[in-house]
């Protein structure tokens, strides 16, 4: 008896940790899903001046994350919550008419189906991934959206809803200030410091609006979403969105 | 509840039934535009406290076959606490056009009371709607919260401007509502989602309006939706490109990190920022947003790139507005 409640012990013990390796290489930069392709709109607002100090760069990104918080944490909350062939595709179609600006939502898609192929291969534990991805390729249905495709690995690989929100907002910090020290806003030692600085703003955002329904998506930042709509227009540029 | 699945049915639509009921017990307007003798015809209107649907009878060319429904509230403005509600069909091939006498103002709040309108349209074949009022403007401390939701038919035409400026610029008001929301929300047949749209601005989040929206006074949004508006679509699209192509610049290599070195001019954001974004399958339908610091820019925006409605509605839209 004893010896056999220590080895379920054991067990479980040995699958958090495991858990923990799958958590750290999801969210490491390493994973090629394509994410420093994008600016989150940083790139137009930088040419529009909209952003041009370290003030307005730490703004930015706030009002990116809070806008994130907002419009997509329902849909990787959902999608976490049911991991499952329909709900996910029902969700990739709503996530595409909320998506109304025509740069982030092509972003999104592209991402999303990069996350997805990558994932589909790395966490073969989870079949399903590969199965969606099979099953709507070059399909019109599905566009394969980042935030659905995201919560679905999380909810495939274990990750609780929280956990899986808050980590999307991490990844996308990660990535829109990678991109500011790409487009030489910062450097890389003051954008960790930055990063390290806007985290309790972040945490304070994922807990106003984390595990929300999809019918409650709305997005918060309408300059920013006018001058990101602007980037296609850009004479020369560095990344996709 | 009876268990039996037969009942389910006539049950769901009884309750449809009653909800339709009260949707209409609590719908403070409705107009329902259909053809009469060949031509576009306000056949049922009725509006009360604390809104009035207006029927001038002619407001364009007698050539052109459409009918003009202006909204108005009784003093003005939108009193904290109030809720319009109103319901327009435009059936198969009418063509109708909803716009204001002024801008809506809703006053500031009252023991943090919001004020609401709400608009629900049907669309009919071959059918167009336009939306084209004059700009929300909410005061200080103002709660507002607007949904309007289009169902229509994939051969169906729209045109939705929606707009709200910074508040009362004269008594020094810049962006100082506590809350706003608008949603604008189109569906096709077999509620098929075609655009979900919805903003938020709240005072009380990490960042504030007024600096969210640094030296704007107003923003737009433009949805133009339907095979006949196809080509007012690409006229918009080729002219924001060219209008915003020249605004961009990028900041020297030479002058270091933030451009410093910069002649003042430069570091300006542009005072107008307008881009366009397709939306739906096979690009169906245009939203185009716009950020600017005056008021008259946009309603200029508007009536230059909304002219080619004329032929449709008799009257260019915003031709005497915002002068």
């Amino acid at each position: 008896m004893e010896i056999d409640d220590k080895g379920t012990d054991n067990n479980e013990r040995t699958a958090d940790h495991l858990l923990q390796w799958t958590q750290w290489q999801l969210l490491d930069s390493i994973l090629p899903t394509g994410g420093f392709a994008h600016s989150y709109g940083l790139e137009a607002a930088i040419q529009a001046r909209i952003v041009s100090s370290p003030q307005n760069l730490k703004s930015f990104i706030i009002q990116v994350l809070e806008n994130t918080a907002t419009l997509l944490l329902p849909f990787v909350h959902c999608a976490n919550k049911s991991p499952d062939i329909d709900n996910y595709a029902k969700l990739d179609k709503l996530l595409e008419a909320t998506l109304t600006n025509e740069v982030g939502r092509k972003a999104s898609a592209s991402q999303g189906a990069a996350l997805l192929r990558v994932a589909a291969s790395v966490f073969s534990e989870a079949p399903l991934l590969r199965k969606i991805r099979e099953s709507f390729m070059g399909s019109r249905e599905v566009s394969f959206h980042h935030a659905p495709v995201f919560g679905l690995i999380c909810g495939l690989t274990g990750f609780d809803s929280g956990t899986s929100q808050r980590a999307y907002m991490f990844i996308t910090m990660r990535d829109v200030i990678s991109a500011a020290t790409r487009l030489n806003l910062v450097g890389p030692l003051g954008a960790s410091v930055l990063q390290h600085e806007i985290a309790p703003v972040a945490e304070e955002t994922v807990r106003r609006w984390m595990d929300r329904s999809v019918e409650e998506a709305f997005q918060t930042a309408p300059l920013l979403d006018t001058v990101q709509g602007c980037h296609s227009y850009l004479f020369s540029r560095l990344f996709c969105s | 509840m009876n268990s039996s699945p037969f009942s389910s049915r006539p049950a769901s639509c009884v309750e449809r039934e009653r909800e339709r009921e009260r949707e209409m017990e609590e719908a403070t307007g409705m107009a329902r535009v259909e053809k009469v003798r060949g031509r576009s015809t306000v056949t049922r209107c009725f509006s009360k406290y604390p809104l009035k649907l207006i029927l001038p009878k002619k407001v364009g060319s007698v050539h052109v076959d459409a009918v003009w429904i202006y909204t108005l509230s009784y003093g003005g403005g939108i009193v904290s606490g109030d809720r319009v509600s109103c319901r327009i069909s435009v059936g198969d091939g009418c063509t109708a056009a909803m716009t204001t006498q002024a801008s809506t103002k809703v006053y500031k709040s009252v023991d943090s009371k919001c004020s609401e309108q709400i608009l629900a349209a049907r669309i009919g074949k071959d059918a167009l709607l336009a939306v084209i009022p004059d700009p929300v403007t909410c005061f200080s401390t103002a709660r507002y919260s607007q949904k309007q939701v289009f169902r229509l038919f994939s051969d169906s035409n729209l045109v939705v401007v929606d707009w709200i400026t910074s508040g009362r610029h004269e008594s020094g008001e810049k962006w100082d509502f506590e809350h706003y929301r608008s949603t604008n929300h189109i569906f096709l047949e077999e509620e098929q989602p075609l655009f979900l749209d919805s903003v938020v601005l709240e005072q009380k989040s990490s960042v504030s309006i007024a600096e969210r929206m640094q030296q704007y006074h107003v923003i737009a949004m433009v949805v133009i939706l339907g095979p006949r508006l196809k080509h007012t679509q690409n006229q918009i699209q080729d002219e924001v490109k060219k209008m915003m192509s020249g605004q961009f610049r990028l900041p020297t290599s030479t002058s270091g990190r933030y451009a410093r070195s910069e002649s003042k001019h430069c570091q300006i954001p542009p005072p107008f920022i307008a881009s366009c974004s397709s939306f739906g399958p096979q690009a169906v339908g245009l939203v185009i947003r716009v950020a600017a610091t005056t008021t008259e820019s946009v309603y200029m925006f508007l009536r230059h790139h909304l002219a080619s409605l004329e032929p449709f509605l008799g009257v260019a839209p915003y031709f005497q507005s915002g002068r």
